[in-house]
């Protein structure tokens, strides 16, 4: 009550001065008045009453001051009258005010844009409920060491026996080609157990989620849409449960549709179909690992408890399959670690260089004050002569340079704003959680908070220099000495911190010169490739399948301009991945867990010539290995060193678990299948069988994970029409889709690396230029005060060259300086970025030609800006700098 | 020799205002007058740091006010005591004899 009562007082006489006031003054008067009043009874005059009165009671305005001072409102009154007083003075120096603020502008701008990834990616809580109970369940080799996918069967085993869990989900990709209603589409899609959102903790916006009935073999067919889906091509009609949509030919009925802008991981998903209808071969067979798994943890188990029951789960069924699963455990990891991954480290470091940025922002910004407060010692003595207190003084200065870091902040807002923006635009989907990345209220508050915060930080030093002379004798000279001493010393720090960052931004660019120039072991260059979804009326068995590539294959070979073109299962650098246990001779180990891994490509016979992998021995596979021939593989040379270190492959057989034995018949050369610069827990050894050799049941599946390569030096959008027609050629219910050229995987899979490379480049340029302004105010500051000695100087003898050199010389001392300690600090710092893995490839952390190259830029900018100066201390005429004095 | 509102122990102008209220609504000067009356002139208060707690004591809510004609027929603010303030006033005074006695036997134990 009472404090509701002095907030609304307080308020009043806040908006209701005069009348307050005039309260007051009445009710002080009147006792006054009255006081007056009684004197004059014991007979004083009017006149001497009064004086009475005021001596024993004091003077009316003082005691008005002393009320009006009580409340609170006049802490905010004069924090008001101050603002006003600062708005006024940063009027009055417009050409001051506008370098200043636009400086923090971007210092803040930049800082606010990389925090809003920063806090939509990493610190907002996932959109899920109780986020933290959420985990992914991985199967752990312990042979390999190696967490994996696991097979469905494998899941079934796992929902049924744990009991640590809430609710058990699972999902794999999938694609799906869309025919009705509206034109047909190749989407993205997902399998999904009956509790997958409950899992997760989502609500669906419209109809339910799967049930157990079905999400089984034989169930009804039914999907669940995404709501962009939703939005496209039922325009957000509440009648669309119930209704169908046709999927790879078949019909599907509509009976979820999920929130708007619902994501998992990177990329988007538009169809969730039940997975246990899914294909019978991939439902039984242990060794298809492509089910990925998530459970919601009971309330009270920890994760290591889980994963302790997991493992005891897992050890069961490694009994029940002793051939297939021995040796092999259960892993558990936070859902967040799954869904932003490694960006984590990545955005942290671009804060911490952005915050950098400002700092050098902010030395600026101090430079500037150490001068205007200089020239404006006067002003404080006089202000202090008339009884104002340091702490006035200071408060005054601070008020100013918060006022002025919070127009920076305004206009930086904007910045963020158009920089946040080109950012995203730049990444697109490639950064796990964009979507959840804006101005919201949290930047809004941190932008003001940095405003503030670098408002003081700026403006608290050079407000407690120039408030430290009071004396009113201290004239226009001031003391420029400290001053100057203050600004050199800032703009050390400010060449030191840019080091810093051009040497990280500098180590980045050599990690992608480096990435350009590696061997990928095949030509990245003239090569098409994308996915087509054949007609369902050739999937249904794997004769069809198989005749349905041939011919498709065939009929783009007769393209004009197409060089070769086939069939493979994977293209390098592009996160695909099949993993086969494998063994040489007849030495199958006792579990198929224990088996080496290889990276099985599946391709038809050209796949080799197209892609310009070199041939080391031996053949590639030919027209002539189908499937009526006997099997045969060629295997690269990795593996060639790994398992016939001293031996002939050629000739010796390779076995894969269920399917059975190969015989080698060539050695290719080695491909970059991973990005470079990542550190695959997958294997290295690649080895390659023949598409037209894989078992009819196999076949059926095959379609949707199958690439086309196609070799020619015409531009995918020349070349394209050709291509959809000759694919067209089976049917129009076929379409193209996952277009890209190797040349555009290459370089997408160095995105990892760019992306920091481009915004810690952006950073250390704008320090660069901050550093360099920084620089040449402090010069041209020291020139225009030595005008004088300089005078004398050249009156002396000194010609202009000396006065030159010792002008740049200044300069260079300060960048030198600067450079020495960056050095140090960037040997440090760029230790750092080694321990982020993928961001630096092929340079050292103390990479010599970044470090010399970097210093080199950092002198020559820094004697580039003293050179304006200089040349202005050259053209002093010592007559005239004399006589000035 | 006014009295400081420093002079005062800490809180007790609060007090004896609220005490000179008890009887019946007065105007500022008037209180000043009953405490230099009742004190035999030795409090004898500035005006400012009567105002000072006039304006606390209704932000507190312990005191109310009104314009009046006084006795001269001047316009004057009345104060009075509200509900709050008597019951403020009971407590505080009692917890002030508590401490006087507390002192006193302090002071009278050497």
């Amino acid at each position: 009550m009472s404090l509701l009562r002095s907030l609304s007082d307080g308020l009043r006489s806040l908006f209701r001065r005069e009348r307050v006031e005039g309260e007051l003054d009445e009710g002080l008067r009147g006792f006054i008045e009255m006081a007056a009043q009684e004197k004059m009874k014991e007979g004083l005059s009017r006149k001497d009453a009064l004086r009475v009165v005021r001596l024993e009671r004091g003077s009316l305005e003082i005691r008005k001051e002393v009320v009006r001072t009580a409340g609170w409102e006049s802490v905010v009154e004069a924090l008001w009258k101050d603002l006003r007083f600062a708005a006024r003075v940063l009027r009055k120096n417009p050409g001051f005010t506008a370098v200043a603020v636009l400086t923090l502008a971007l210092g803040i701008g930049a800082n606010t844009a990389i925090f809003s990834v920063v806090q939509g990616v990493v610190l907002a809580p996932l959109p899920y409920r109780e986020p933290d109970r959420v985990v992914m369940v991985w199967l752990n080799n312990l042979h390999l060491k190696s967490i994996t996918d696991l097979s469905y069967a494998d899941f079934v085993d796992w929902q049924r026996g744990a009991r640590s869990f809430e609710k058990m989900a699972a999902y794999a990709w999938r694609g799906f080609d869309l025919s009705s209603p509206g034109t047909p589409e190749h989407l993205q899609g997902r399998e999904i157990s009956a509790n997958f959102f409950a899992t997760l903790g989502v609500e669906l916006a419209q109809g339910r989620e799967f049930s157990a009935a079905e999400d089984r073999n034989g169930g009804a067919p039914a999907v669940i849409i995404s709501n962009s889906l939703w939005r496209d091509r039922f325009g957000r009609s509440t009648t669309t449960m119930g209704k169908s949509i046709v999927l790879d030919g078949v019909e599907a009925t509509i009976v979820g549709v999920l929130p708007p802008g619902f994501r998992f991981g990177t990329d988007d998903a538009d169809i969730y179909t039940p997975i246990g209808q899914r294909k019978l071969v991939e439902q039984n067979d242990r060794t298809v690992h492509n089910v990925v798994c998530i459970a919601r943890l009971k309330a009270g188990v920890s994760m290591s408890r889980a994963e302790a029951e997991m493992n005891t789960v897992q050890e069961t069924i490694d009994r029940l399959h002793p051939d297939m699963e021995e040796g092999l455990g259960a892993k558990l990891t936070p859902v967040e670690e799954q869904l932003v991954g490694d960006v984590r480290g990545t955005l942290l470091l671009l804060l911490g260089a952005v915050g950098v940025v400002l700092l050098i922002a902010c030395a600026n910004v101090a430079n500037l004050l150490l001068v205007r407060t200089a020239a404006r010692t006067r002003e404080f003595s006089i202000r202090s002569a008339l009884g104002a207190g340091r702490g006035r003084i200071v408060w005054q200065l601070v008020t100013e340079s918060v006022l002025l870091s919070l127009f920076g902040g305004v206009l930086g807002l904007v910045a963020a704003k158009w920089g946040l923006n080109a950012a995203l635009a730049a990444v697109g989907s490639s950064l796990p959680r964009s979507e959840n990345v804006g101005l919201n209220v949290s930047v809004l508050l941190f932008a003001l908070g940095v405003s503030i915060v670098v408002g003081i930080l700026f403006g608290l030093a050079p407000a407690l220099k120039s408030s430290r002379q009071t004396s009113l004798q201290e004239g226009a000279r001031g003391s420029t000495a400290g001053s100057h001493r203050a600004q050199s010393s800032l703009v050390v720090i400010q060449m030191a911190l840019t080091v810093v960052l051009l040497a990280g931004a500098g180590l980045l660019f050599r990690t992608i010169q480096q990435l350009w120039k590696a061997n990928l072991g095949f030509d990245a260059h003239n090569i098409i490739t994308f996915q087509v979804g054949l007609s369902p009326s050739a999937t249904g068995n794997g004769v069809g399948v198989r005749s349905a590539f041939h011919q498709m294959i065939e009929r783009i070979r007769q393209i004009p301009g197409v060089q070769s073109a086939d069939l493979s299962t994977l293209v390098p650098m592009s996160h695909q991945v099949n993993s086969l246990p494998f063994w040489v001779d007849s030495h199958r180990p006792a579990s198929v867990a224990e088996a080496p891994r290889t990276l099985g490509f599946i391709t038809g016979p050209d796949f080799q010539r197209v892609m310009g992998i070199p041939l080391v021995r031996g053949r590639f596979i030919s027209e002539q290995d189908t499937i009526n021939a006997p099997l045969v593989a060629v295997i690269d040379t990795e593996l060639a060193r790994t398992y016939f270190p001293d031996t002939d492959p050629i000739g010796r057989t390779i076995s894969f678990a269920q399917v059975g034995g190969y015989r080698i018949i060539g050695v290719v050369g080695h491909v970059q299948h991973w990005e470079l610069g990542f550190s695959s827990p997958f294997t290295d050894a690649q080895s390659y069988v023949s598409i037209y050799q894989v078992m009819d049941r196999w076949m059926t599946t095959i379609d949707t994970w199958t690439w086309i390569v196609v070799r020619t030096p015409l531009d995918t959008s020349t070349v394209l029409p050709d291509i959809r027609k000759a694919v067209y050629g089976a049917g129009s219910d076929q379409s193209i889709y996952n277009v890209h050229t190797i040349k555009q995987i290459v370089s997408e899979s160095m995105s990892s690396q760019r992306f920091p490379m481009i915004l810690l480049g952006t950073f250390a340029g704008l320090a660069l230029l901050l550093a360099s302004i920084g620089i040449y105010g402090v010069i041209s500051y020291s020139v225009s005060q030595r005008v004088h000695e300089i005078g004398i100087r050249m009156a002396l003898g000194a010609d202009k060259r000396d006065v030159f050199r010792m002008v740049v010389g200044q300069g260079l001392a300060l960048a030198l300086a600067g450079l020495a300690i960056g050095v140090v600090g960037a040997l440090i710092l760029t230790r750092l970025l080694s321990s982020f893995s993928v961001l630096l490839y092929g340079v050292g952390a103390s990479d010599p030609l970044t470090f010399t190259a970097v210093s080199v830029m950092l002198i020559l900018v820094a004697v580039l800006a003293c050179y304006i100066p200089a040349r202005r201390a050259m053209r002093v005429d010592p007559m005239v700098a004399l006589r000035y004095e | 020799m006014a009295y400081k509102p420093s002079d005062l122990v800490q809180g007790t102008l609060d007090l004896l205002i609220l005490k000179t209220l008890t009887l019946e609504p007065m105007h500022g000067y008037g209180i000043a007058v009953r405490l230099e009356q009742m004190s035999k002139g030795i409090f004898r208060l500035d005006a400012g740091s009567l105002f000072v707690a006039f304006q606390w004591l209704q932000r507190a809510w312990l005191v109310r006010s009104e314009w009046k004609a006084t006795e001269n027929s001047r316009r004057a603010k009345y104060y009075a005591l509200t509900d709050q303030g008597r019951k403020r006033l009971n407590s505080e005074t009692r917890e002030w004899e508590r401490q006087v006695a507390a002192i006193a036997r302090i002071l009278e134990a050497s």
